[in-house]
């Protein structure tokens, strides 16, 4: 598995909560149970600023937050790193908001607080296999965009040689 | 006939309906807030249940990394002293955690307070900031209260149930007329044998068509299911007619809005009342 397809490189996990003990908690968990690198904010438009530069794998964001709601979060995430898996982790069961994140920034995984640490780490595994095959994807569309396009220089070659 | 309310006289049956309406009210007002105070205590226990979980399995490898270095002589490893910070740092968040979640159980025991019918001193200020800390659960992303104390006001004789409700009424009504965010002010003050409580926010103002029409039972600006048309009626209520205080406000369109509640320290007996 190669996340972000930069060879030996750990996932890169985004936690944004305006809770700092939320962020704290599953930072810990996460920093203590897995290897990957986890980048934990209080301000969504940090995270936004983040995701700007630095290629993420999931990102997980609370829903109720001032300024920037989950979902607009979630939102530009999407804009900016399309494969990276989104996740909802909210407070506020509210089943609205669930289908409006599911239906508006193609949400990976809705998971309601208090949460279980095993059904996180699950989520986040299969988020980051996703965010990975997503990735592989684009690759190989890309390596067969390349061929394609070697192929009709051929073509063209070869029709030009013998016309 | 052996009903005591009968018995007693209309007026005392008034008043009993009245409480009792008001109850109802506190009740309908605090089920509208349970959504974001369910919010607000999922966020600490999801931590305290995490941390748990990751304290409990980190102590386990921790143990093992001792036994090891125990084993081979050495003293602890970087890596292990690093664990224990971390768990250390993870015993801080609960013990925040556990605080936040006190502060609104005890908020909500304040309004637990059921139909109390005598007459009580107590300190206006720790009714209004449990108030804060209920209304906080849903509006804090957004308004930003504040306090301005008379440290020097004495304890005010009264029913802290129904002046509750008139708190709660009043600072829910000043965040909900602030569109996006904003302030609302609390301020008290000793105006001669009184406790004057000033409730402000930066919100839109209440239009002047609106204005005669506030405290008329039935009346209300806000979506169906977020307002019942008696909030301000009951708060009117309980303030003049239960406590002998008075309310008034003033407004300006597009500043905000300012309710004033002026609450007697001391009530006439309460066998003359009630």
């Amino acid at each position: 598995m190669q996340p972000n397809g930069h060879g030996d490189q750990q996932p890169n996990i985004v936690v944004v909560d305006d809770e700092e003990m939320v962020v704290t908690s599953i930072r810990a968990f996460l920093t203590l149970e897995t290897e990957y690198n986890i980048h934990g904010f209080t301000e969504p438009e940090r995270a936004v600023q983040h995701l700007e530069l630095n290629p993420v794998d999931v990102v997980i964001s609370d829903y109720l937050m001032p300024k920037l709601n989950g979902i607009q979060f979630l939102s530009k995430a999407r804009q900016l790193q399309p494969e990276a898996a989104r996740v909802l982790l909210t407070g506020h069961a509210d089943k609205q908001s669930a289908i409006q994140a599911i239906n508006e920034v193609g949400l990976f995984q809705y998971l309601e607080k208090p949460w279980d640490n095993s059904q996180l780490l699950l989520i986040i595994q299969s988020a980051i296999e996703r965010a990975t095959l997503f990735r592989s994807l684009r690759d190989k569309i890309s390596e067969l965009d390349s061929a394609h396009s070697s192929l009709k220089n051929v073509q063209t070659r070869l029709l030009r040689a013998f016309l | 006939m052996s009903d005591p309310a009968a018995a007693a006289g209309p007026e005392q049956e008034l008043e009993a309906t009245r409480r009792n309406l008001a109850e109802a009210h506190k009740m309908a007002s605090l089920g509208r807030l349970a959504a974001g105070i369910v919010h607000e205590i999922n966020t600490p226990v999801g931590s305290i249940l995490s941390n748990n979980e990751t304290i409990r399995r980190s102590l386990e490898s921790v143990r093992k990394l001792l036994g090891a270095a125990v084993e081979q002589g050495q003293p602890p490893t970087a890596r292990t002293l690093a664990v224990l910070d971390t768990l250390a740092s993870l015993t801080d968040i609960d013990k925040i955690a556990c605080e936040r979640i006190l502060a609104i159980i005890r908020g909500l025991k304040t309004f637990a307070r059921v139909n109390e019918s005598d007459l009580q001193k107590i300190n206006i200020h720790e009714v209004i900031l449990n108030t804060i800390k209920l209304t906080n659960c849903v509006f804090r992303r957004r308004v930003t209260v504040v306090t301005e104390f008379d440290e020097g006001l004495p304890e005010v004789e009264c029913y802290p149930g129904l002046l509750n409700q008139v708190f709660l009424n009043l600072v829910v009504n000043a965040a909900q007329a602030i569109p996006n965010e904003g302030t609302v002010t609390i301020r008290t003050a000793m105006e001669e044998d009184r406790a004057h409580i000033a409730i402000s926010d930066t919100g839109t103002g209440i239009p002047e068509s609106l204005r005669p029409r506030i405290f008329s039972a039935g009346f209300t600006t806000k979506p169906i299911g977020e307002g019942t048309g008696l909030g301000l009626t009951i708060t009117r209520e309980i303030v003049e007619d239960t406590h002998g205080g008075r309310i008034s406000f003033e407004t300006e369109t597009g500043v905000g809005t300012t309710f004033h509640v002026w609450i007697p320290l001391r009530q006439p007996r309460s066998q003359e009342r009630v």
